[in-house]
């Protein structure tokens, strides 16, 4: 993630729900498809992806199974449970409200 | 339950989670290439950039707790194998926890039964007894008293305002008849209110009630539960039965659970609180004063009733100005306080001693530690340098040390439990309540866990950090022993080790004061030899010796016989136990005023008294046989009585009375006895302090006493002539009881030597252990510094070092720690044995010679630790030494 910004605390978590959200994928689509959206800003390394994967799985946001891909070859795919579902929409609320206030103070103080 | 598959299909998890990574890093190759790098060259970039396979796999592993378990089996295993690896350390670190974990679990388990829940009793926390003392000190302890008169304790009870409710009891030794003999039991007399008071249901039966004071009441007691074990054989259907008790059927109506122990009772006889009502207020002859205990009103200071008792006290001596010293305090205190006495501060003491032993061993154990992480940094630089997390290592050095504390725990719990055993039987009876249990309780387990968690945490932790900290690369570089470990960790160790040795010379200084002290006690001349001298307590049953006349004449018998026997040399009747057990009294001296009552102690002997306790005779004659005959009033005093009542004057001639005489029904009263003898002093009351005034007049001026005393010196071991006596006394009169016997240097030691005996017994067992914990500790680190240097021995030996200067240079090491820590703790000693003060007698706290020969011993047994490391390292051979590396 060289002289790429290091993901804020939790945003990962938020960012891979919301991309999971918009249909069951693999890992490496997720990160793929996280570089393309943020228009590269963010790379997220293997070493965080995978261990944040699992543990949205072992909380019951996601849930994954083994399906083939297009090219056949079997691959451990992700989806959003309805608890992810919700917990995605609170996180989302909460993310929009805190930027919104960070953005609101930056401003009076310009 | 996923996790519970996941664990058991741990192998099946791993393949996916592989399957899933390489399934990524194909895709990537798969994209390089489709972006037109060649497959070769795909596969290098997009390995790179995925950045090694395992190590993303432990990521997502430590994302998953199953996995912080197996690893954490497997750093168990780990752990038990590399202590396996070195079972002389282990066994060493094992056992010098354990010694620490059990006696502080002992000592805790002492401490907490005997400080914090010694009774069982409805809100024992606020239980209050009353004392009076005079405030001018002469150094006796005269008019103090904690036991009040009848009309005292009843103004005493309607008055205050303090109090919820107050009962009052005293103790009488009664005979009981049961089938095929009479024994004696101590039995409390108590008021009614007695079992409502202490709210303890009765195990069978009923407590004591009101009723059973009332004047028609039948007459009625309690059994306690020891007496109901071991004399009725736990028999439930004796209750509602009747005995014979000090002549009068009564009825027995309930037995009382084992922790109901109220006023010390055997069993419990009602009082009526009424001139002449049931439970005459009478013991033997003299009227009972009554021992109080009151409970406090919820919320009211023990200060506040003191105040209020003060009050009350001070308009009770307006009333009865002669039962109070002219000057005087009240005060007010909790029945623990009271009971437990200065014994307390020596349970404090030894909680000390115990701290300091834990401290001791926590030490030890980590300087061990300290010692191994140092052998081990090269194994842990390699480890970290392959990528181990350090918190990975931390935790399995924990690990480490929890295993050891575990072990330690389970032994220490084994030992306690022996450790209780033997300080229960050694624990003097005496100054305890006797409600209290000693026993492990599981709070007391739970203790112990705590010490061991809390040992791990700083046995483990220090040098778990240290080894993690500084510079790997100098580890890696270093030759695998640790040479390079930094000279402050050295220190750091030293400074374990002196802290050792200085905690150790505070336990040895505290036990060789207790130990000068009790060598001091029972070195006390006493002005006669107790060891020849047996006792017997006769009780005269209430129907026999009706006239003074029947009684003489039975006593003049039973002494000729007693002295007719092979190996008895002198025989006596008497009345107290000197120095044990003794009859006070004010005395009057004609034309002489006092302001404090001369309290005096007076025996009523025969002829025989005198030789029988060999006292030597200073001035004029002892008794003769027909003053004794003729009741004379007439006295033989001791020195101490002599120079009080008649200063600068001869005593030979002279007259006193004895003012309690006049209270007993059966004694001369008004009567003054006239001065025929002085003897020399001799211990007649608590054997630390200096002889009371003492008059021993002939016992037949006391007509009928329900008690007699024989003593007889003997030139035989005195016990092996108790059956004979028996027998003589019994051919006299075979209704006669003889209830305690003995020697008088047994009670000596039974009432004198107790409880110092245990404090030098634990102390010395403290300090012991500590001992050899610090020589374990001495030893250890200089066996490790030894094996350090092995390689530089072998080059100083090779440039020509003689193996006494190796000898000498490793010795000065542990000398110069040992003496640095003797200083230190010899200063702490200074400091701290003064809390023992209380307890010691004859020495100062501060003793030269003591302290001394302390510090002596340490540094003895400090040479010894470092000798041996110190000769190991002096017979290194140079050619191995240096071939070693």
């Amino acid at each position: 993630m060289d002289g790429k910004p290091e993901f804020l605390k939790g945003t990962l978590d938020l960012v891979i729900l919301k991309i999971v959200a918009l249909g069951p994928c693999h890992g490496y689509a997720i990160a793929q498809r996280l570089r393309q959206i943020s228009k590269d800003y963010f790379q997220v390394h293997q070493g965080s992806l995978y261990p944040a994967l699992h543990r949205l799985e072992d909380r019951g946001l996601l849930q994954a199974d083994w399906r083939d891909t297009d090219t056949g070859r079997e691959a451990k795919f992700y989806a959003l449970t309805k608890k992810g579902q919700k917990h995605l929409e609170t996180e989302r609320f909460e993310w929009e409200r805190l930027t919104e206030a960070v953005a609101l103070i930056l401003r009076a103080v310009e | 339950m996923r996790w519970l598959r996941r664990l058991l299909h741990k192998s099946s998890v791993e393949a996916q989670l592989d399957n899933e990574l390489r399934f990524h890093l194909e895709q990537q190759i798969a994209d390089y290439v489709s972006a037109g790098m060649s497959p070769a060259e795909a596969r290098r970039v997009a390995l790179l950039e995925f950045g090694g396979l395992e190590r993303v796999k432990e990521e997502v592993r430590d994302t998953k707790w199953e996995m912080h378990l197996d690893s954490l089996v497997r750093d168990f295993r780990f752990a038990i194998r590399t202590l396996r690896k070195d079972p002389r350390f282990s066994l060493v670190a094992i056992l010098t926890l354990a010694f620490g974990i059990s006696a502080t679990t002992v000592m805790f388990s002492v401490v907490y039964n005997l400080r914090f829940d010694p009774f069982p009793y409805k809100g024992a926390d606020r239980l209050a007894t009353i004392s009076i003392h005079s405030l001018k000190q002469t150094g006796d302890t005269d008019g103090d008293r904690d036991s009040f008169t009848m009309p005292e304790f009843l103004d005493y009870r309607q008055q205050n305002h303090v109090f919820e409710d107050m009962i009052g009891s005293y103790n009488d030794m009664v005979l009981f008849k049961k089938g095929d003999g009479t024994t004696m039991f101590g039995a409390a007399v108590v008021t009614a209110n007695t079992f409502d008071f202490y709210g303890i249901p009765p195990l069978l039966g009923r407590g004591i009630t009101l009723d059973d004071a009332k004047p028609d009441a039948p007459p009625v007691f309690v059994l306690n539960y020891k007496i109901w074990k071991s004399d009725f054989n736990a028999d439930p259907s004796i209750v509602g039965k009747s005995f014979l008790v000090d002549g009068k059927q009564r009825t027995l109506v309930g037995v009382m659970p084992p922790r109901f122990q109220a006023s010390s009772g055997r069993l419990w006889i009602p009082l009526g609180l009424r001139p002449n009502a049931e439970g005459a207020n009478l013991v033997g002859n003299i009227p009972a004063r009554l021992w109080a205990v009151g409970r406090l009103k919820p919320g009211t200071s023990f200060q506040a009733a003191t105040a209020e008792f003060e009050a009350l006290a001070k308009n009770h001596s307006k009333v009865y100005p002669k039962d109070y010293p002219e000057q005087f305090s009240v005060s007010v205190r909790s029945l623990m306080e009271t009971s437990m006495g200065d014994f307390k501060f020596m349970l404090y003491a030894l909680f000390g001693a115990v701290a300091i032993l834990l401290l001791i061993a926590c030490s030890n154990v980590a300087n061990l530690l300290f010692a191994k992480a140092t052998v081990r940094e090269q194994e842990i630089a390699v480890r970290v340098s392959l990528g181990a997390p350090r918190s990975r290592l931390i935790r399995q050095l924990l690990l480490e040390s929890f295993v050891l504390a575990g072990m330690a725990c389970v032994v220490g719990c084994i030992l306690a439990y022996f450790g209780l055993e033997g300080i229960s039987a050694t624990i003097p009876s005496d100054p305890l309540p006797d409600e209290a249990v000693i026993g492990l309780r599981p709070v007391v387990f739970l203790f112990a866990l705590g010490i061991a968690l809390f040992t791990t945490v700083i046995c483990g932790l220090a040098p778990a950090l240290h080894t993690l900290r500084g510079n790997l690369h100098e580890r890696l570089m270093g030759s695998g022993k640790g040479v390079n470990a930094s000279f402050r960790q050295g220190a750091l160790r030293g400074a374990l080790v002196v802290a050792q040795v200085a905690l150790s010379v505070v336990l040895l200084a505290g036990t060789g004061l207790l130990t000068r002290s009790f060598m001091a006690l029972t070195h006390i001349d006493l002005g006669f030899d107790p060891k020849p001298i047996l006792f017997a307590e006769l009780h005269v049953p209430e129907d026999r010796h009706q006239t003074p006349e029947e009684e003489k004449e039975f006593l003049r018998q039973v002494l000729l016989r007693v002295k007719a026997l092979p190996g008895v040399n002198s025989a006596t009747v008497a009345l107290s136990l000197p120095p044990v057990w003794g009859i006070y009294s004010d005395a009057t001296v004609p034309g002489k005023t006092h302001a404090d009552p001369w309290f005096t102690r007076y025996d009523l002997c025969s002829e025989g008294f005198f030789e029988t306790l060999g006292l030597h005779l200073q001035r004029g004659r002892v008794l003769s046989e027909s003053e004794i005959a003729s009741r004379s009033h007439v006295a033989v005093v001791n020195e101490t009585l002599a120079k009080r009542f008649f200063p600068g004057e001869d005593p030979i001639g002279k007259r006193f009375k004895l003012n309690f005489l006049d209270e007993i029904p059966n004694a001369p009263h008004d009567a003054y006895f006239e001065v025929v003898g002085v003897v020399r002093d001799f211990g007649n009351w608590d054997v630390r302090k200096s002889p009371l005034p003492e008059a021993l007049l002939p016992y037949t001026i006391l007509a009928s006493a329900q008690k007699r005393i024989l003593l007889a010196r003997t030139a035989v071991p005195p016990t092996s002539l108790l059956p004979a006596v028996r027998r003589e006394v019994w051919a006299v009169d075979s209704n006669m009881a003889i209830t305690s016997t003995g020697t008088l240097q047994e009670l000596l030691s039974l009432f004198s030597y107790t409880q110092p005996r245990f404090d030098v017994i634990t102390s010395g067992a403290f300090a012991g252990i500590g001992l050899l914990l610090v020589v374990i500790g001495i030893f250890s680190l200089m066996a490790y510094v030894v094996s350090l240097h092995t390689h530089e021995i072998g080059i100083r030996m090779a440039l020509g070092a003689t193996k006494g200067s190796i000898l000498k240079i490793f010795l000065a090491k542990g000398l110069r720690l040992v003496a640095v820590g003797v200083a230190i703790g010899f200063l702490t000693s200074l400091a701290l044995t003064r809390f023992l003060a209380s307890q010691l007698w004859g020495i100062s706290a501060t003793d030269t010679l003591t302290l001394t020969s302390v510090m002596v011993i340490m540094v003895l047994f400090g040479a010894v630790a470092c000798l041996v490391p110190a000769r190991r390292a002096a017979d290194v051979d140079p050619n191995v030494a240096l071939r070693y590396e």
